[in-house]
Order: C-alpha cells, then structure tokens, then sequence
C-alpha cells in the first residue's frame, strides 16, 4: 500500500514537472550550459566492431556541433560481461551511462546504490524523451520511489512462438500457421520422415524453454524473467502465483515432451550442446523465440522461407527496462549526458550516425528507408538498444512484412492495464529470497531441465522434481512472489 | 635465526639493510596483490551496495552463506571437490613422473623432442575446444563412439546420462591436458642429477630400474613432495573451466560432476550477489588453510627436510 502511495506521489511529481518544463517551454538545448566541451563516456555491452573508430569520428562531429560534447564508447565484451558488467559500479569507475537491461540485472542493481535517481534530471535535460514515455515505461523504471533509467521508446513483446522453415511446411502440406502442439508434431514427423539430416527442435544447453512456451500458450506469465520456474494467470482478477508443475496441465506437457524425446525430435545430449546456430545454419528445423530472431533469420536465409507463428495467448509489452539507460552514480556530467540522450532519441540524424554508423560505409538505405548492413566485419549496429525508439528505428532490408502488420496488430489488441498487460509495471524484488532463488535455480537446472527434455520418467521425475525444489524453499519464494503481486494490485487499485 | 631473536628487529635490519633493500621489492608486491585484498573478505559478510562501497555497506551475518549450505548441496559440491582434485593430483602427478623418466631415459634427441611436444601440445588447447572434443566424442546421435557402436551392430550408449561415467572421463582429459606440462618440471629435476652417479651405477652393474629405483626416485621425491604441497593448496578449486566446458547444463551428471566452483556459477549466474560469492569463495578459502596446515603438518612428522613451513 504504501508502497504504491509512495509510487504515485513519485510520478505525480514527475508530472508536474513535466507540465513546469512545459509551460516555460525549455528546450534540451537551453536547458543544459554547453559552453564547456566534454567528454561523454558510454558503456555498452558486446562486443568491440572494428569500425568503431570511423564511425566515433563521424558522429563526433555531429555531437560537437549540436551539444558541444564527444561521446567515447566503451565495450564489454560478451565473454566477459557476467563478471564485469557489474564490476563497472562496484569499482567506482568514471562514466557517464550505460545500457543497462532486465536481463543485466537492473533491478538488483538499483536497489543496491548504482545508478543515479532521475526523477528530476530527466524531465529537465531530455524533455522530449521524458514527453514520449508512458506511465507503464516510468513505473517500471521507478524502484523504490526513484526514476532509475530511461527506458527504451521501442515497444517490445512477450510473444514467443515457433520460428520454422516455410518452405519444410509447405511441402508436409500443413494449413495455415504452425500454431498448435498438433501442428508442430506433424511437421515434427514429417521432417523425421522426409528431412532425417535436421533437429526437428533446436535445443542447445541454456535454452530449454519448452515450458515457457507451454505457458504462455496457455495465457500464463512468469513472475520474473530470470526465474522461468513461477508463474501466474494474469486474466484471474487476483491471480495465484504457482511453481510450474502445479499447473493441471503439467502432467500432459509431460507427457508429450516424453513422446516428442522418443520419436527424436531433439538429441539426446542436448544439455551438453553448445551450438546455438542450428537452425541458422540449417542444422534445426524449428525454434522457439521471439519475433526479432525471426525478422533476423528472414534476412540471413530468405531461401529458406522462415515463418513465425505467435503462439502466446494473451499478448503484452516486454517491461520497458528490457532495454534502458542508466546514469552511474560516479557520473560527472550527468546533464550532458541526458542531453545527448534526448538528442539520439528524437533526431533522425544523430540516431542514425549512432546506431548505424556511416551512410556508404557502414549502411546503405533502400526507397523505403530500410537499411543494409555493407560489411558485417567492418560494423552492424549500435549495442546500445535501448537508443531505439518507433519512430526513428529502421527495419532491415529484406525483414518480411508480416513483422510490421503483426506488430500492429498486437498494439492493437493489447489494452492498457488489461490481462498480462496490467503486469508489466511488476518486478519482483528478490532481496528476501536470494538465497531460495539461487538454490531454486540450480534444482531446475538439475531436475527440471532432464523432466522437460523427456530424459526421465515421468513420475520419478517429476517427484523427484517437485522435492528438490520443497528443499530449495520453492514455497517461500513463492510466497514472497504472492506477497509482492497482491501489493502491486492494491497500489494499482488504491 | 637465533641471533635475530637476541639482537631483535632493528639490530638485524641495521646489520642487513642491504639484502632487506633488495627484498622490499617482493615483499611490497606481496603484501599489496596478496595481503591487501584480503581485506575484501569483509564482503562475505555484508550486504554490498554499490553507493557504499565495500566497508560501509550494512553487515548481513551469516546470510551469504546459507545457499551453500540450506538446500544440502554444500556437503555433496565439497565431497565433489575434493575428490576429484584429489583423483587428479595423483594420476596427473603420477603420469608426469613416470613421462619425464622416460623421456630423460632416452637418448636419440630427435625422438625425444618430438614427444615432448606432443605431450605438452594439449596444454595450449584451451577448454572450450576441449569441451567441443567431447562433445563429438560422446553425444547420443552422432558422437563417435556411438557412431562406431552402430556401425558395429551395438546398441549406442547414452553417455550424458550416465554420471557414474563421467568422474573417469574428467579425469582421463585432465591428465591428458596436465601431465605434459608437469613433466616439464620433473624433467628439470631429473636433469639435475650428477650424471656421475647414474654412471658409476651403472658401471657396478644396476640395471635401468634399478637405476630408477635408486637413483632418479629419490632424487626427485622433494621436488615431488614440494610440487603436491602446492597442489593440496588448490584442492578447494575445482577447474571450473574444465567441469563447465566439458559438462555444461546437464543437470542429469551433476550429483557426479557439480563442484563448489560450477554450482556457484550456475546458481549466481542469473542473479548475481557479491556477498554471496565472496561467501563461497571464503568458505573455499578457509577449508583449504586448514586442509594446508594439515598436510604441512603430517609432512613434517614425516620428514622436517620437505615441509613448505
């Protein structure tokens, strides 16, 4: 409860300073001093291009002009970034900002100290991108009363479905989308008989997400994004929150990925698998994902026809924080920085010198301004995602256009503060129950993970599964989860 | 020694200052990347906030170890390591021995260069790729020993769910990738004997094991000693490298295989704690000081000549 009080006043606040700024008619511009050039640092994580320092020289100039400031990207490399991502705020290094993500842990983070709080630098040098943001973004990326990133302007969905091969599925005959169990298993039989060379389902260690899929299909969600393990009906009025194989319907899941593992429609190792391009490579013949790895696979082999069947019943926004901004709390020039931000943000130019670098060297542009990547060595795009906003993003050339109908459709369908979507201003805040979660998370690893994959029997695996995680404190996880949820309603409601 | 204790410090630094000059160098250096840091323990113990820094972050008692222990992994991810080092200090150790004694025993150069290399040659092979090797090696459907089993008639062997098999699979690639560089070592020792003796023995009339018997062994044994010692001192450490790449997610092989190093990665991975991680790496700290006392201990009992302290 009071927590939700304390939420609003936040955001009443922010808006009347948002109507303050407004009615003075400050603009980025005006409001940051720039008589002094500074020096912007920017930490992203990916790896280094090795065109990042032709494409640093080309918007450098367009950022001294505008803003009188250089920006100096710096990398963390993928190999590396579990360490030392978070390493960048605990060492009391100098930067500027930083992508941050859900899956960079920007919750944890927050609530341990390393960003700064923006509620006020943000509506006062990025008005514009403070303009275009919605109460759902603003809510997810305030934690504990303090407004600690910017979140992405880009839309992003839950939707996760099969990613499959067009042109297998025409000729197994199959009507209309891949988008029932049913569907899948015929295509599944038909590649076993017609296609033997291919995995039927691409699975690899670190991506079984059968059972994430399985839920969503039937309208459930999971509590949070790093424990795919709890889950909850977000279309109950007050939903029950339940460990995944206290769902009825388990059992039957069960049941068909057993039958799937026998008639082979994945390998037998695939745990110890590391290979996580078989179905770009033409080694796997479906995937389960989300619809950008699909629109990227369109691109990489058109040849191959790749559909994408939404399989999620009630679908919503991704939380905004997916991809977000954040000011460390060592920032010197924390104004600059969002000046620059707003900049990036709402003017083509700059977006484009940043997220793609150089028009003839990096990319070129079509008739329809979709862009094409010239030399993948030389530089793709920005790792900064969260830059991206509707507007001024650009599709790849040769993306179909079922990506923007369907995604169309979806912003269509979903209603503010309706089904999943009145959810997506939740995260769960896992301080209480750290220890729980990191046993919890290696009970799935170990019991849940072989039950999916139909390695074990049924019974004894999912007894087996269902103690482990009693063990681990899966009801305490869940009952902080519950806890949290029915809070998060009552502020909505109160 | 005892003149230091009569005279004390000062009288000794007065007499010496040019041998402590010499060593203030190393001396610093250790207490800087080796004393200093250890002040970072205190984490194991806190709540750690990034806007207050290690020492003023709140204390959180014993919390950070309790993922260690609550679920009754730790006594098992413990047994684990401990056995597993242990297995592979002595077969590594062991194949080192016997490795360099043959390569030092002969004596057509060439032949001997080249074995050298190529014994040495997996220790520059970095895990990942390992991991990829057995991966081809035993996977279910086209790995090569099933593909050999089929094509032979047999019916193949599920390796990945078979945990009792993987303890022997470790420890096969661990000696493989060790035992070229430990022989290294060895080989350096055995050099070192006075050629003098193993030729005066062998004008009395020793054979070439009994050559070995008497001569090389001992010679080599406190190097031997010396060189376990260290290793001891890593016993707490699984190879997380070589347990991650070779083993990966495959929950089915972790009552076999999990070590305190790989169940902390996975378990943190997502959600990642300092404090929690600095529990169990002190934890991993500790046992293995008391682990070192105790050996050290029982190695002076034996013979003061070999002891590390």
């Amino acid at each position: 409860m009071r927590k939700g009080l304390k939420r609003f006043l936040a955001m009443a606040s922010a808006a009347a300073m948002l109507t303050g700024t407004f009615g003075t008619a400050v603009h980025a511009a005006d409001a940051v001093d720039t008589s002094e050039e500074v020096e912007l640092v920017m930490y992203v994580v990916s790896d280094r291009p090795a065109g990042q320092d032709i494409v640093d020289a080309n918007m450098n100039e367009y950022f001294k002009n505008k803003l009188n400031c250089t920006l100096k990207i710096n990398w963390i490399g993928w190999a590396e970034y579990a360490n030392k991502y978070p390493m960048l705020y605990s060492s009391g290094e100098q930067f500027d900002m930083a992508y941050c993500a859900t899956w960079l842990n920007f919750a944890n983070l927050a609530r341990r100290g390393a960003f700064k709080d923006l509620s006020e630098l943000l509506p006062t040098y990025a008005p514009d991108n403070y303009a275009m943001q919605s109460d759902s973004a603003l809510a997810q990326a305030t934690i504990d009363g303090a407004l600690y990133a910017v979140p992405t302007l880009l839309p992003t969905y839950i939707t996760y479905g099969p990613i499959y091969r067009g042109d297998i599925a025409d000729e197994a005959g199959i009507e209309g989308q891949l988008d029932t169990w049913e569907k899948i298993e015929a295509y599944g039989d038909f590649i076993k008989a017609n296609h033997p060379e291919l995995e039927v389902i691409d699975l690899y260690q670190g991506n079984v997400e059968l059972s994430l899929q399985w839920e969503r299909f039937q309208g459930n969600f999971e509590i949070d994004s790093g424990n795919r393990y709890i889950f909850y009906d977000p279309s109950e009025e007050h939903p029950t929150v339940f460990p995944v194989y206290d769902d009825p319907t388990f059992g039957d899941f069960v049941d068909m990925c057993a039958r799937w593992s026998s008639k082979g429609f994945w390998s037998m190792s695939a745990l110890s698998d590391t290979d996580s391009t078989k179905t770009q490579n033409g080694k796997a013949a479906l995937r389960f994902h989300n619809i950008d790895t699909w629109s990227n696979l369109c691109v990489i082999h058109p040849e191959w026809d790749f559909r994408y069947a939404p399989m999620t019943k009630d679908i919503a926004h991704l939380p905004y924080t997916q991809d977000c901004l954040v000011i460390p709390t060592t920032a010197k020039n924390p104004e600059r920085a969002l000046a620059l931000w707003n900049l990036l943000t709402t003017d083509q130019e700059a977006y484009d010198n940043f997220f793609y670098g150089i028009l003839g060297t990096t990319y070129e542009l079509n008739d329809e301004g979709q862009f094409t990547i010239l030399d993948p060595d030389l530089y793709q795009t920005n790792a900064c995602w969260a830059v991206r906003t509707m507007e001024l993003n650009r599709n790849q050339a040769g993306v179909p256009e079922y990506y923007d109908t369907v995604r169309h459709e979806w912003e269509d369908q979903i209603q503010e503060g309706v089904g999943t979507e009145r959810f997506t201003g939740f995260v769960f805040d896992t301080t209480n129950v750290t220890t729980e979660i990191a046993n919890c998370q290696n009970v799935r690893q170990q019991y849940g993970w072989p039950l999916e994959l139909g390695y074990v029997d049924k019974e004894k695996g999912l007894e087996d599964y269902k103690t482990q995680m009693k063990n681990a404190g899966i009801d305490r996880i869940v009952e902080e989860a519950q806890r949290q949820l029915d809070e998060y309603l009552a502020g909505l409601e109160g | 020694m005892i003149h230091t204790k009569k005279n004390g410090f000062v009288a000794e630094f007065k007499r010496n200052k040019a041998l402590f000059a010499m060593a203030a160098p190393a001396i610093i250096l250790v207490l800087v990347m080796q004393y200093l840091p250890m002040s970072g323990l205190v984490l194991a113990f806190k709540n750690y906030r990034y806007d207050l820094g290690v020492f003023r972050s709140p204390w959180n008692g014993l919390n950070n170890f309790k993922f260690l222990f609550s679920s009754g992994t730790g006594w098992l991810i413990t047994r684990n390591t401990i056995l597993y080092n242990l297995l592979n200090l002595i077969t590594s150790q062991l194949l080192a021995v016997i490795i360099a004694i043959f390569l030092t025993e002969i004596h057509r150069k060439y032949v001997k260069k080249v074995s050298q290399t190529i014994i040495l040659l997996p220790y520059f092979i970095s895990w990942v790729v390992v991991g990829v090797f057995v991966f081809s090696i035993f996977n279910y459907e086209t790995g090569l020993i099933n593909t050999i089993v089929k094509a032979t008639g047999g019916t193949p062997i599920n390796f990945y769910q078979m945990p009792g098999a993987w303890p022997f699979i470790i420890c096969a690639f661990n000696a493989w990738k060790w035992t070229g560089y430990n022989s290294v070592i060895y080989i350096a020792a055995i050099t070192g004997i006075d050629d003098a003796i193993n030729e005066a023995a062998a004008i009395d009339g020793a054979t070439i094991f009994q050559r070995i018997r008497y001569i090389t062994i001992p010679s080599i044994r406190p190097t031997l000693v010396t060189m376990i010692l260290l290793q001891v001192g890593r016993i707490l450490r699984g190879d997380f490298e070589m347990f991650y790449q070779i083993i990966g997610l495959n929950g089915q092989l972790y009552n076999a295989t999990d070590v305190i190093d790989t169940y902390v990665f996975r378990s943190l991975v997502t959600n990642p704690d300092i404090g929690m991680t600095s529990a169990a790496t002190f934890y991993q700290s500790v046992l293995c000081f008391v682990i070192i006392m105790v050996v050290n201990a029982i190695v002076k009992r034996v013979d003061e000549e070999y002891a590390l302290f």
